[in-house]
């Protein structure tokens, strides 16, 4: 089957997201994904390529884990002194001229938004990547007030235009071809039909934005860190399009999460020195731009965002999630990721890192998510700002059951496994039996006792004795001699 | 009680245990430093990064602009070396169909070939962004190995807004395909000049 055959992928309603009530079930967002074999393994090795330029932008620098250590130690510091620095920020960037707003949660971020826009006369506004946003479902809140809201990250652009979210935190559209992006292009900008070149494609979406980047009235931006020393707030992007509509527009809005601040100028060096390399593998993004204060005749504006994130805070198993920096290598390196696809996780943040900080909004709607995951522990091995990320998807793992929101299966087995590990005699008695019963029964229905992963494995033949048996025949007198050597 | 105080409240009762803040400066001159000559590795990273480096004398900045861009008509410029034929002040509009934008570079940096432009030597920053092609002049004596070193040269305190700029614009949107010449210009010229070999 060609790529342009392929069927649509499934996409929730809503921006993604399911209904307030409905519980995410990965495991069959899943299985949907991978109905297309093809597909799936491309968008497996799409990611995978990331993975690897990221390991060979990390291997070029020789203090990569000094780096790390660094970026860590910097982040846990400003977290644990999270206040200081939040009115620290707030002092040098008032003095600067810059308006700071602050929004406990995502509708006071929307309305103060929206407030600006108001009062600047602002209908017409470009965004550029902002996570924070769909966080808060800025958008639709937006749109319903008579807003034009245009996303002008290209990737942006595309899932904005299919009214899809974004599937990757770096690479919005990591889940389209060239040809969805060629059709998505011939419906709304009327280009050709058939064509799948990127280059033309880009060039197409260039023209396009270019006036909406000269009539918007206002531009809002995300924030990657804010220096709490100097107030500058710090954007990077490859594409100049945060640069083109803060420079353009008369009113500039960054909206931040709390914890993107960091205490010293000098500090983004270690961050910006990790950020692009662990993303995509470059050595920075073309354009880190550091917005000090106004230009004459603009408004600059900032807002900070707690939305859950002082909760995260004092929970002592997950706080050093907040570390992160948004990179997305740990998205480009899980098995589980790349072979499901962001939108089956049901959440503004997808992935290892997404696994972590949504439980914490809503654990039984997010439930699945914690058990996205092979605990094989790649996405802590690449986080360039070392969060232990396999382990607090593990303790995750531990809540969600304790609270009853695990399944009846997935409870069922955890129950019986206690119980049969618990007594040496019963896991004995289960292991002969089951050595027997499995080698009598046909292929088709011994692989069925290993449940899902029997759908595409077999089980090995059970051998005709356990290893505690063949010890006792193979080492006689082995314990003795070591208690007495 | 308004929302930063509740979230200040919040941050407060949930802060951690408090770690100490490393000495950044201290770390970063006890990394290795690389080998070779600073100013080649900057041109080879910012050559991969899309970068057309030129060499060249101060004064021919104008002949060499000339060369690379006989096209070229309306240009703003807010180098000494090299006169504008559209006003640095123009209006967005006026802006938005220029050909060139040319400027100097406080400093470049050899380890991810980037330039930092600060706002003053930008003028109105937007020309630097809708310009198609950009073409920036370079001291080598102004290179740096990294970023530790250029953050403790640079100061934004007299300056609105500061970018570091590391090739022309860029995308790899579809399918990961590198497109060079997103939102942003499609081309970027460094013309490297002063003493050869610091």
């Amino acid at each position: 089957m060609s790529a342009n055959q392929r069927p649509a992928l499934p996409v929730l309603t809503h921006r993604g997201l399911p209904g307030r009530a409905e519980r995410v079930d990965h495991a069959r967002a899943a299985a949907l994904f991978n109905a297309d074999e093809a597909r799936t393994d491309w968008h497996d090795g799409a990611l995978w390529f990331a993975r690897e330029k990221r390991d060979l932008a990390a291997a070029a620098v020789a203090e990569w884990e000094a780096l790390r250590e660094l970026a860590s130690a910097i982040k846990e510091h400003t977290l644990s002194h999270l206040d200081e620095y939040l009115l620290a920020f707030e002092e040098r960037a008032l003095a600067n001229g810059v308006r700071v707003h602050w929004a406990a949660d995502a509708e006071e971020h929307n309305r103060i938004v929206y407030g600006i826009l108001e009062r600047a006369g602002s209908s017409r506004l470009v965004k550029s990547k902002s996570m924070l946003t769909e966080e808060c479902n800025l958008n639709p809140y937006l749109e319903a007030r008579g807003i034009e809201v245009i996303d002008t990250d290209l990737g942006e652009r595309i899932i904005q235009l299919r009214r899809e979210p974004p599937s990757h935190i770096v690479a919005p559209a990591i889940h389209l071809t060239k040809e969805d992006v060629g059709a998505t292009f011939h419906e709304h900008l009327g280009t050709e039909a058939g064509l799948a070149d990127p280059v033309a494609l880009a060039a197409a979406a260039r023209a396009h934005l270019r006036d909406r980047f000269l009539a918007a009235d206002a531009a809002l931006t995300g924030v990657n860190f804010a220096v709490a020393q100097t107030g500058a707030l710090v954007v990077c992007t490859n594409e100049g399009n945060a640069d083109l509509g803060a420079a353009l527009a008369p009113v500039h809005i960054a909206s931040m999460g709390i914890e993107k601040l960091i205490p010293r100028f000098d500090d983004l060096a270690v961050f910006l020195r990790l950020l692009a390399r662990s993303a995509t593998g470059q050595p920075v993004t073309v354009y880190t731009s550091h917005f000090q204060r106004p230009e004459e005749g603009q408004e600059l504006h900032v807002v900070l965002v707690d939305n859950g994130r002082s909760r995260q805070l004092g929970r002592a198993a997950f706080w050093r999630s907040l570390k992160c920096i948004r990179c997305g290598a740990c998205l480009n390196t899980c098995p589980v990721y790349r072979r499901s696809g962001g939108h089956s996780y049901g959440s503004t943040l997808p992935g290892p890192i997404g696994s972590v900080l949504t439980p914490g909004i809503d654990l039984e709607r997010y439930a699945a998510l914690p058990f996205a995951s092979t605990l094989c522990g790649s996405c802590t091995a690449v986080c360039p700002v070392k969060i232990d990320l396999d382990a607090q998807l593990l303790h995750w793992r531990q809540l969600v059951t304790e609270a009853g929101h695990a399944g009846r299966v997935k409870a069922l087995i955890v129950n019986a496994t206690q119980l049969v590990l618990g007594r040496p005699w019963l896991f004995r008695l289960a292991g002969g039996v089951g050595r027997r019963v499995l080698r009598l029964l046909p292929r088709r229905i011994s692989r069925l006792a290993a449940g899902p992963w029997g759908e595409a494995r077999d089980l090995p033949r059970p051998p005709a004795q356990s290893f505690r048996e063949w010890y006792r025949q193979n080492r006689p007198g082995a314990s003795r001699s070591r208690r007495a050597p | 009680m308004t929302a930063r105080e509740s979230i200040l409240q919040a941050v407060r009762a949930a802060r951690p245990a408090a770690t100490p803040l490393p000495d950044v400066r201290a770390a970063a001159g006890g990394f290795p430093p690389a080998a070779g000559d600073v100013v080649a590795r900057f041109r080879e990273v910012a050559r991969a990064t899309g970068v057309t480096v030129l060499e060249g004398a101060r004064r021919e900045a104008a002949d060499l602009v000339a060369r690379a861009y006989p096209d070229a008509s309306r240009i703003v410029s807010v180098s000494t070396h090299l006169a504008g034929t559209v006003p640095v002040e123009s209006a967005s509009r006026e802006l938005a169909d220029i050909d060139l934008f040319v400027c100097e570079a406080v400093l470049g940096v050899a380890e991810n070939g980037a330039v930092w432009l600060p706002a003053s030597r930008l003028g109105r920053r937007a020309a630097a962004f809708l310009a198609p092609d950009v073409v920036v002049l370079l001291d080598r004596a102004a290179v740096v190995a990294d970023l530790h070193q250029a953050y403790e040269r640079l100061d934004l305190a007299a300056e609105s807004f500061g970018v570091f700029v590391a090739g022309p614009s860029k995308t790899a949107d579809i399918e990961q395909s590198l497109v060079i010449g997103a939102h942003g210009p499609k081309s970027l010229t460094l013309i490297l000049f002063g003493a050869v070999g610091s």
